[in-house]
C-alpha cells in the first residue's frame, strides 16, 4: 500500500492532478466513506488505477491495511493542506473524524454538497475563484445528483435496462456501492463516461464562463465580417457535400432509412447520449427513482416514446449507428466552426500547392469527412478519428517549416480534436441480427459465466457488459483485473507489478488509455465485437501518445480550473498567443455572430439599402431570451448581494425547468450577448420615465427630480445701489419732463387765441418695469442657453442707459446696433477673462520643513482672481478708474443736476403760472368771493406755500382727466390775455415803429352823419338790420364767426368771388325771407317806417343775440371770452 | 502719421512758443529745431481738429464748424472741457466789460489779458464795480454743454441763483497744479523778470493775429466756413494747451533721461552742479544754465501722448484686424 503515498509523494503535479480533480463529486464524496476511498481513488485517478485496482481487491480481504492506508492517505492531504493553507485544518479533522463515521451516514450526506466539499477546501484554494461561479456548481450538481442517488437507492437491480450512459452508470455504480466486488470494468466504464460527460461539462462551463464574461467585455463587431465569410464557406461546403451526396441519393435511404420502433427489444432504444434534452429528464428520473412507481422497462419505453425526434442518423438495423455519428458529428461541427478551421475545409486545390499530392498520399480534409459522414462510411470511432488526425498530420507534414502560420492552425486544431474525439463513444457500428444474435447467445452464457453477481441483473445490456469480464477474461488474467492487455499494449507492466515510480508521462498516458479501454471494452462488450487495442488510437506516435495523455489529465485540470489558463501554460509550443478569453468569444460566438451579421449584411447589400429584403424583426424567442438573461442577472445579483453562499441544489430547479421549456418549444439558444440582438430587447426604462397609472386609468406624473425652475431674476437687472440710482434718476427724468410738458402748454396757451382739449397730448410716461421671463423648467444647472432672451435682455438693459443718458425716444437701428457692439465687446471681455483664468498653472515647489518633502510642488493658478479680472478690463480698454468716474460723474452727479433740473423746471412754470393766477386774485371776485379771510390776511402764499404749485399742477392734471377746479379755458384766457400784453409791452418796450392804427370808429346811428354820403344809406339799412344797434367790425366778431380773409392764390388772380360758408348761405336766406317778410309788414305799414323800425326790430334783435353779447364783450373781456371759449371746448360749456 | 505740411506763409509763431515754452517751464531760449518741431505738431493737431470738426459739422448737417463740434473733439479730456468753458466763460466777462466800458466808457483795459491764463488773477487786476457786475452776470450765462442734462429736456429754464457749479471746483485740479508750478518758478524772479514772464504769459497764436493764425491752420482749405471769433478764440487757447502739455511731457522725458543718466556714472559732476545751483552764485547764469529740451525729448514726449490706451482697440481683440490708431488730441 505504499503506491498511492509514494505517488503523491514523488510527482507533485500528479498530486496537484489528484487536487484539482472535484469535477468528479461522487469521488469526492466516496473518499470520506471508509472503504469506497479506495476505490474512487481508482476512479478518479487514472493513474492510480492499477495500483487501486490491487488496492481494491485487498480491502475485502484485510481492513486494517485499508485503514492503514486511509490513515496515511489522510496524513498526506493533511500535509498538502499544511503546504497549500493552514486554514482547513479544522475540516481535515473533520473529515477524519467523518471518514470513520459509517458509510450509512453519507447517502443522505450526498445531497449536501458543502460538507462533502470541504475536505477538498484546501486544495480548491488554489483556483478558488473558479469555484465561486455558481453555474459551474450547478452543472455539477445537475450531473452529481444522478449518480449519487443511483447509489443511495436501495435497489440498484431496477436501474439495469437502460442504454444510455447516463443510466447505465449509476446502475454501476449503485451496484458497486452495494457490493464490495467492484468490478473494474464498470469503474471504468464509468470514467471513460466521465470523461465524456466531463468534457460536455468543459465546454459547456467554458460556454458558460464566455458568455458571463460577454456581459464583462464589450466585443466589437470588426471580426464578425470574418465570422460571416467563414459561415459562408461552411455553408457552401454543406450544400457542396449535400448535393455530391444527393447525386448519390440511390444510398441514403438504404442507409438511413428510419424504422418504426420495434419495441419489443429495448436493446434498441439507444438513446444518443447528446440529446440534451432527455439528459436532463433521465436526470431528474433518476433522482426521483424511488418515488416514481414504474419498472425500468416501462420508462425505458416511455423515454423512447417520447423521444420524437430521432436524429436522421437513427437507424433500428444498425446498431449505434446513431449514437456514434450524432457525436462524431457533432465533434465534426464543432471543429468546422472553430476558428482555424478554415484551410482544412476543402480539399487542397492543386493550383495553390501544386506538389501537394506528390508528398501527401492521403488528402484529407472536414468536407471530404462530412461526406463520408452521410455516406455512412465510418463504421467505428477509430475510423473517424484517424480521419481526422490524418488532416492535422497532412498539413504538418506539407508545411514543416516551423514557423508556418498553417501550422499554428494545425496544431490548434489538433488540440482541439483531442479534446473533443473523447465525446465519441467507443461504439463500432453493427447489424442488428448481429447483435440480436450475440445477445441471445450471452444471455445464455451468463449465469454460469458470471455467477451470482450478474445473475442478480436483470437487464441483458448490463449482463453483457458485466459479462464483458469474462470476455476479458480470455485476454487477461482474472474476472476482476483485466488490465493485462491493455497494460501491454502501452509497454506499462501489469496493475500488479505497477512500478513505484512511474514517469509523468506514462502514467498520464495510462490514465488516457485507460479511458480508451474502457470505452473500448464497454462497447466492445456491448456488441461482442473485440474492439482494436486502444493504443492505436494514437497514430502520432509517443509523442503524440504523450499529448493525448497531457491533454487527458489537461481536461481535468481545466475543468478544475474554469479558465484554461494552466492550459495555454502546458501548449507554449502552441503558437496559439491569442488572448484566450476573445478565442473562446470568437469560438462560441461564431455562428451566432455570423448569422447575425449575415442577416444585417443581407439587407446592406452591395452597400446600399436593400429593401426588398426582409426587415430584421422582434421575434418571440428573442424576447424570450432577453427576458431569461435579465432573470438570470438579476438572480445573480440579488445572490451576490445577499452574499449566502451559493447553494447548488436550489438553483437547479428553476434553470432545469426553464431548459427544458426551452427545449419543447424548440427555441435555439445563442451564445450571443443582448447587445448583438438589439431587435430583441427592451431598453432600460428610466422609471420616473415610465408610464404608470394608478387604480383609476390617471397617469400617475413622474416628476423628474432633476427638472427644476429657472430661478426669478435670471433676466432682470440685478438690485444693486447703481441700478437703484439709474433708476431714480429715470423717474427723476420723467418727472421733469412732465413738468417740461406742462411749460410747453402753458407757452402754447400764451401763443394761441385758442386752445383746443385735445390738441396736447398728455405726457404720462409709464414707470419702468423689467418683466422677467416666464417660469421655465430645465434639466439641468447651467445657465439658460437661450441667445434671443439674452440679446432681448441686453437691449432692454441698453435701452435704459440710452434714456439714463438723456435719450427719451430713439430709434430701433440704433438701439439694435448698439446692442450688438455691447454683445460683441461683452464677449470678448469674457473671452479675455477666459484666456487670463485658463493660463497654465505655474509650480511653485514648496519648502517645507520636513525634508523628504522635496517633491511636493504646488500648483498654483497663474492669475488670481482678481489680477485676471483686473487683466481682462485692462486688455479690453476699461479701468477701475474710468468706472469709478462714470458711477461718480454720470450717475451720481447726473442725479444731483437733474434734482436741480428740476427745481429750475419747478420754478420756471410756477413763474409762468403765477399772472394769471395772480390776475384771478386780482380780479378777485371770481376766484375768492367769498370773501376769505386768509386773501385778505395776506397769508395766502404762506398758507398754500409749497402747495400752491402742486395745486397748480393738480389742477391742470385734474383739467385733463375728470373733475377740474380751474377751467383749461379760464386758465388759458388769462395766459393769453397776460401774455400778449406782456407781448405788446414787450413790443413797446422794444420799440416797434409802426404803431396800431386807430380803431374804426363804430357805426352807430349817431355817427352815420359822418360818414360819406354814398354808404350813408347802405349803413342805415345795415344799422336797421341789426336793430338800430352798432355795427361791428368784422375783426371783432367771435373768432368762429368771422369770415375768413381772402386770400390772393400764388396765380396772382381773384379767379372768383369769395364763398359763403354753405351755413351761412343758410343763414343769410333765412334771414333774408324774415326780413322780406317784415318789409311786408312795414309796407303794411305805410311809410313810417323809419321811427318804427326800433319798435320792430327787437325781433330780429333777438335773433343777433350773439353779436350784441359780443359787442359787450368788447367792454368785459372776461364774459366775452367765456363765450368765446365755449366755442374752443365744447364740453367745458355745460359745466360752466 | 500723414502729414500734410500745409505752410502757407513764414509768420512768427516760433516767438509765441518760445514764450509758451517759457512759460510752461522750458528754459528761455529753446533750441530752434525743437520749436519748429513744435510748432509742426500744433499745426498738425490744429489741421487734424479742423478736419474732424469739418466731418462732425457735415454728419450734423450744418456746412460750418461750430464750437460744440471743438468740444465734441475734446469731450473725454473733462479737465480741459472744463478749462476751456471756463475760459469762455471770462471771454464772454471781457466782452461784456468792453460793452459797458464803450458804453461807460469806464477802465478795464487789463481785462483784456487772457484771463484763463489768469485764472487766479483774472478777475483780480481788473475789479472796478462795473466789471465786477458784469462779470457775474456773463459767469451767469455759462457755457452749457451739448450733452449736459438740459438737452435731455424740451424746455430750457432759466438758471437759478443758487447753482453752485461743483464740477469745476474739481476740474481744476490740474490748473491749479500748473498755478502752483508757476509760483515756484515766478518765486525768485525780479520785477523784470516778472514782467517778462507774464509778458510770455499773454503769449497766444491767435491774439491779434488772426488772420494770419487762419491761414496757417490751414482755413478755407480744410474747411470752407468763416470761423467765428469764437472758434478761432477756442483753437487758440488749444493751441496753447498743446504746446504746454509738449513741453511738460518734453520736459519730464528730460528730467528721467537726466536721472538715468546720473545712475549710471558721471554722477560727481551732477552733483556738483546741482550744489551749484542751490546755491546760485553771483556770477551764475540765472536759469538759463539748464539744457534746453532737444527734439529727441519732443517727439519721445509727442510719441508717449500719442500712445493710445486699449480702449481704442478693445473691439479688435480676437480678431486679425490691425489696430490703426488715429491721430490723437493733444
Amino acid at each position: 500500500m505504499f503506491a498511492p503515498s509514494l505517488q503523491h509523494r514523488t510527482s507533485s503535479r500528479e498530486r496537484q492532478h489528484y487536487a484539482r480533480n472535484p469535477p468528479q463529486p461522487p469521488n469526492t464524496i466516496r473518499i470520506r466513506t471508509p472503504n469506497p476511498p479506495l476505490s474512487d481513488e481508482a476512479m478518479s485517478n487514472g493513474s492510480n488505477n492499477n495500483a487501486l485496482g490491487e488496492g481494491v481487491d485487498v480491502v475485502p480481504e484485510e481492513d486494517p491495511r485499508a485503514a492503514r492506508w486511509r490513515e496515511q492517505y489522510m496524513r498526506t492531504e493533511a500535509r498538502l493542506a499544511a503546504v497549500l493553507g493552514g486554514a482547513c485544518n479544522f475540516d481535515l479533522l473533520d473529515a477524519n473524524v467523518n471518514s470513520s463515521s459509517a458509510a450509512a451516514d453519507l447517502a443522505p450526506a450526498a445531497h449536501d454538497a458543502l460538507p462533502t466539499a470541504t475536505p477538498k477546501k484546501p486544495v480548491r484554494t488554489i483556483d478558488e475563484d473558479d469555484y465561486g461561479d455558481d453555474d459551474d456548481a450547478e452543472d455539477e450538481d445537475d450531473t452529481r445528483t444522478s449518480p449519487l442517488l443511483a447509489k443511495s437507492a436501495p435497489n440498484g437491480t431496477a436501474v439495469g435496462g437502460l442504454d444510455p450512459p447516463s443510466l447505465r452508470m449509476p446502475t454501476l455504480s449503485s451496484k458497486f456501492g452495494l457490493e464490495r466486488t467492484s468490478s473494474p470494468i464498470s469503474v471504468h466504464a464509468k470514467s471513460s463516461d466521465d470523461v465524456r460527460k466531463k468534457l460536455e461539462q468543459d465546454k459547456k462551463a467554458a460556454e458558460d464562463a464566455a458568455k458571463r464574461s460577454f456581459h464583462t467585455l464589450f466585443h466589437t463587431l470588426e471580426s464578425d465580417r470574418d465570422a460571416m465569410l467563414e459561415q459562408q464557406k461552411l455553408d457552401e461546403l454543406d450544400r457542396q457535400v449535400e448535393t455530391e451526396m444527393s447525386g448519390q441519393s440511390a444510398n441514403a435511404p438504404v442507409a438511413g432509412t428510419p424504422v418504426a420502433p420495434q419495441q419489443g427489444t429495448l436493446s434498441t432504444t439507444n438513446l444518443g447520449a447528446s440529446s440534451l434534452t432527455l439528459k436532463h429528464l433521465i436526470a431528474r428520473i433518476d433522482a426521483q427513482r424511488d418515488k416514481v412507481h414504474a419498472s425500468d422497462t416501462q420508462l425505458r419505453s416511455l423515454i423512447s416514446e417520447v423521444r420524437k425526434n430521432r436524429s436522421k442518423w437513427a437507424n433500428e438495423d444498425r446498431v449505434g449507428q446513431e449514437e456514434l455519428y450524432e457525436s462524431m458529428e457533432k465533434v465534426l461541427m464543432e471543429l468546422k466552426a472553430g476558428e482555424h478551421a478554415n484551410p482544412f475545409l476543402q480539399r487542397v486545390n492543386k493550383r495553390e500547392a501544386p506538389d501537394y499530392y506528390n508528398i501527401i498520399k492521403q488528402p484529407m480534409d472536414i468536407g471530404t469527412m462530412m461526406k463520408k459522414l452521410k455516406q455512412l462510411q465510418y463504421k467505428s470511432k477509430k475510423e473517424f478519428t484517424d480521419d481526422l488526425m490524418l488532416i492535422w498530420a497532412n498539413c504538418l507534414k506539407y508545411n514543416s517549416a516551423s514557423d508556418h502560420p498553417l501550422r499554428k492552425k494545425a496544431l490548434y486544431m489538433r488540440k482541439e480534436t483531442e479534446k473533443l474525439v473523447p465525446l465519441i463513444p467507443e461504439i463500432t457500428v453493427r447489424d442488428r441480427a448481429e447483435v440480436e444474435a450475440e445477445e441471445r447467445r450471452m444471455r445464455n452464457g451468463d449465469a454460469d459465466a458470471d455467477g451470482a453477481e450478474d445473475s442478480e441483473d436483470e437487464e441483458p445490456i448490463m449482463a453483457s457488459r458485466g459479462r464483458k469480464a469474462p470476455s476479458k477474461g480470455a485476454k487477461g488474467s482474472s474476472t476482476t483485473t483485466r488490465k493485462a492487455p491493455p497494460a501491454g499494449l502501452e509497454g506499462t507492466p501489469g496493475p500488479d507489478t505497477k512500478p513505484a515510480v512511474p514517469t509523468l508521462n506514462h502514467t498520464v498516458s495510462n490514465l488516457k488509455n485507460e479511458f480508451l479501454r474502457a470505452d473500448s471494452e464497454m462497447e466492445g462488450s456491448v456488441n461482442g465485437l473485440s474492439t482494436p487495442p486502444p493504443g492505436t488510437l494514437t497514430p502520432l506516435g509517443p509523442n503524440g501518445a504523450l499529448r493525448n495523455g497531457v491533454h487527458g489529465s489537461q481536461t481535468d485540470i481545466s475543468d478544475a480550473d474554469g479558465t484554461g489558463a494552466s492550459m495555454s501554460g502546458f501548449f507554449e509550443e502552441d503558437a496559439d498567443l491569442d488572448d484566450l478569453e476573445y478565442k473562446t468569444w470568437k469560438q462560441v460566438t461564431k455562428k451566432d455572430r455570423a448569422t447575425i451579421a449575415a442577416e444585417r449584411h443581407r439587407l446592406f447589400r452591395d452597400d446600399q439599402l436593400q429593401v426588398d429584403e426582409p426587415a430584421i424583426l422582434r421575434s418571440k424567442a428573442g424576447m424570450r431570451r432577453w427576458l431569461r438573461h435579465r432573470k438570470q442577472a438579476i438572480e445573480e445579483e440579488s445572490s451576490n448581494n445577499t452574499a449566502s453562499q451559493p447553494d447548488g441544489k436550489d438553483g437547479v430547479a428553476p434553470t432545469a425547468g426553464e431548459t427544458l421549456a426551452e427545449g419543447i418549444e424548440g427555441e435555439e439558444e445563442r451564445q450571443i450577448p443582448d447587445y448583438y440582438d438589439p431587435v430583441c430587447a427592451v431598453p432600460d426604462l428610466n422609471e420616473r420615465q415610465q408610464w404608470i397609472e394608478d387604480s383609476e386609468g390617471h397617469v400617475i406624473q413622474q416628476f423628474e427630480e432633476y427638472m427644476r425652475i429657472v430661478p426669478k431674476g435670471q433676466f432682470v437687472a440685478p438690485e444693486g445701489s447703481l441700478v437703484k440710482k439709474m433708476e431714480s434718476n429715470m423717474r427723476q427724468m420723467q418727472e421733469t419732463r412732465k413738468i417740461c410738458a406742462k411749460i410747453g402748454i402753458v407757452k402754447q396757451m400764451q401763443l394761441q387765441s385758442q386752445m383746443y382739449q385735445n390738441q396736447f397730448q398728455k405726457y404720462d410716461p409709464q414707470p419702468f418695469v423689467e418683466a422677467d421671463i416666464e417660469p421655465m423648467v430645465v434639466s439641468e444647472d447651467g445657465p439658460v442657453m437661450a441667445p434671443y432672451v439674452c440679446r432681448a435682455a441686453l437691449q432692454r438693459s441698453v435701452g435704459k442707459v440710452f434714456y439714463h443718458a438723456g435719450f427719451e425716444e430713439f430709434q430701433p437701428s440704433a438701439l439694435d446696433a448698439i446692442t450688438d457692439i455691447a454683445g460683441d465687446f461683452f464677449e470678448k471681455l469674457v473671452k479675455s477673462l477666459a484666456v487670463y483664468r485658463e493660463t497654465p498653472k505655474m509650480r511653485i515647489p514648496v519648502s517645507t520643513a520636513v525634508p523628504n518633502a522635496s517633491n511636493l510642488i504646488k500648483w498654483t493658478p497663474r492669475f488670481t482672481q482678481e489680477e485676471a479680472v483686473l487683466h481682462a478690463l485692462q486688455v479690453n480698454g476699461v479701468d477701475l478708474e474710468s468706472l469709478e468716474t462714470y458711477v461718480k460723474d454720470d450717475i451720481e452727479r447726473l442725479g444731483s443736476k437733474l434734482a436741480g433740473m428740476h427745481d429750475r423746471m419747478r420754478s420756471y412754470y410756477a413763474e409762468l403760472l403765477r399772472p394769471a393766477i395772480d390776475n384771478a386774485g386780482a380780479d378777485g371776485a371770481g376766484a375768492f368771493n367769498d370773501g376769505s379771510e386768509q386773501f385778505v390776511g395776506g397769508d395766502f402764499a404762506e398758507d398754500i406755500g409749497e402747495d400752491f404749485f402742486g395745486f397748480k399742477e393738480l389742477g391742470l392734471d385734474r383739467e385733463f382727466g375728470v373733475s377740474f377746479s380751474v377751467p383749461l379755458h379760464l386758465l388759458q384766457n388769462r395766459m393769453h390775455q397776460l401774455h400778449a400784453s406782456q407781448n405788446t409791452n414787450n413790443v413797446a418796450t422794444t420799440g416797434v415803429l409802426m404803431e396800431e392804427p386807430q380803431k374804426f370808429e363804430p357805426i352807430t346811428m349817431q355817427t352815420i352823419p359822418n360818414h360819406i354820403g354814398l354808404v350813408q344809406d347802405w349803413f342805415l339799412a345795415k344799422l336797421q338790420d341789426n336793430g338800430n344797434e352798432a355795427l361791428i367790425e368784422d375783426d371783432e366778431l367771435p373768432p368762429k364767426q368771422r369770415f375768413p380773409k381772402p386770400r390772393l392764390p400764388p396765380t396772382g388772380k381773384i379767379s372768383s368771388p369769395r364763398k359763403r360758408p354753405l351755413r351761412e348761405q343758410q343763414q343769410m336766406a333765412r334771414k333774408k325771407r324774415k326780413l322780406d317778410e317784415g318789409r311786408e309788414e312795414n309796407g303794411g305799414n305805410g311809410g313810417a317806417n323809419s321811427q318804427n323800425k326800433g319798435i320792430d326790430k327787437p325781433l330780429g334783435k333777438l335773433k343777433f343775440e350773439m353779436p350784441r353779447k359780443e359787442n359787450q364783450a368788447v367792454n368785459e373781456p372776461e364774459k366775452d371770452d367765456g363765450s368765446a371759449v365755449g366755442m374752443i371746448s365744447p364740453e367745458s360749456i355745460p359745466a360752466a | 502719421m500723414p502729414r500734410e505740411p500745409i505752410y502757407i506763409t513764414e509768420w512768427h509763431t516760433l516767438t509765441d512758443i518760445i514764450k509758451m515754452m517759457f512759460v510752461s517751464g522750458e528754459t528761455g531760449d529753446p533750441i530752434s529745431e525743437t520749436t519748429t518741431l513744435i510748432e509742426q505738431i500744433v499745426q498738425d493737431q490744429v489741421q487734424h481738429m479742423l478736419r474732424e470738426c469739418t466731418n462732425l459739422a457735415t454728419r450734423r448737417g450744418s456746412k460750418s464748424i461750430s464750437t460744440d463740434d471743438l468740444f465734441m473733439l475734446i469731450r473725454h479730456d473733462r479737465a480741459k472741457i472744463s478749462r476751456l468753458r471756463h475760459f469762455l466763460q471770462w471771454k464772454d466777462v471781457r466782452r461784456s466789460v468792453k460793452d459797458s466800458d464803450d458804453k461807460g466808457g469806464d477802465a478795464g483795459a487789463d481785462v483784456g489779458a487772457d484771463p484763463d491764463l489768469l485764472p487766479g488773477a483774472g478777475a483780480g487786476p481788473g475789479a472796478p464795480g462795473g466789471g465786477m457786475d458784469a462779470g457775474k452776470k456773463a459767469k451767469r450765462a455759462k457755457v452749457d454743454l451739448v450733452w449736459d442734462v438740459q438737452s435731455f429736456f424740451a424746455e430750457n429754464p432759466p438758471l437759478m441763483d443758487d447753482v453752485e457749479d461743483e464740477e469745476e471746483e474739481e476740474m481744476t485740479y490740474a490748473t491749479l497744479l500748473r498755478l502752483k508750478n508757476a509760483d515756484e518758478r515766478t518765486k525768485n524772479m525780479t520785477r523784470e523778470e516778472y514782467v517778462h514772464w507774464s509778458d510770455c504769459r499773454q503769449a497766444s497764436f491767435t491774439y491779434r493775429k488772426g488772420k494770419r493764425f487762419k491761414e496757417w491752420a490751414g482755413f478755407g482749405l480744410i474747411t470752407d466756413s468763416k470761423p467765428s471769433d469764437d472758434i478761432i478764440d477756442i483753437l487758440g487757447f488749444l493751441t496753447f494747451e498743446i504746446v504746454q502739455t509738449l513741453t511738460e511731457e518734453a520736459l519730464k522725458v528730460k528730467q528721467a533721461e537726466d536721472l538715468w543718466k546720473k545712475s549710471n556714472g558721471g554722477g560727481g559732476k551732477e552733483e556738483k552742479s546741482l550744489k551749484r545751483k542751490r546755491e546760485r552764485g553771483l556770477f551764475d547764469p540765472p536759469e538759463e544754465a539748464r539744457e534746453p529740451v532737444q527734439t529727441a525729448h519732443v517727439q519721445e514726449a509727442y510719441r508717449r501722448l500719442q500712445k493710445g490706451n486699449n480702449k481704442s482697440k478693445a473691439m479688435l481683440n480676437f480678431t486679425r484686424n490691425v489696430h490703426r490708431s488715429a491721430l490723437k488730441l493733444i
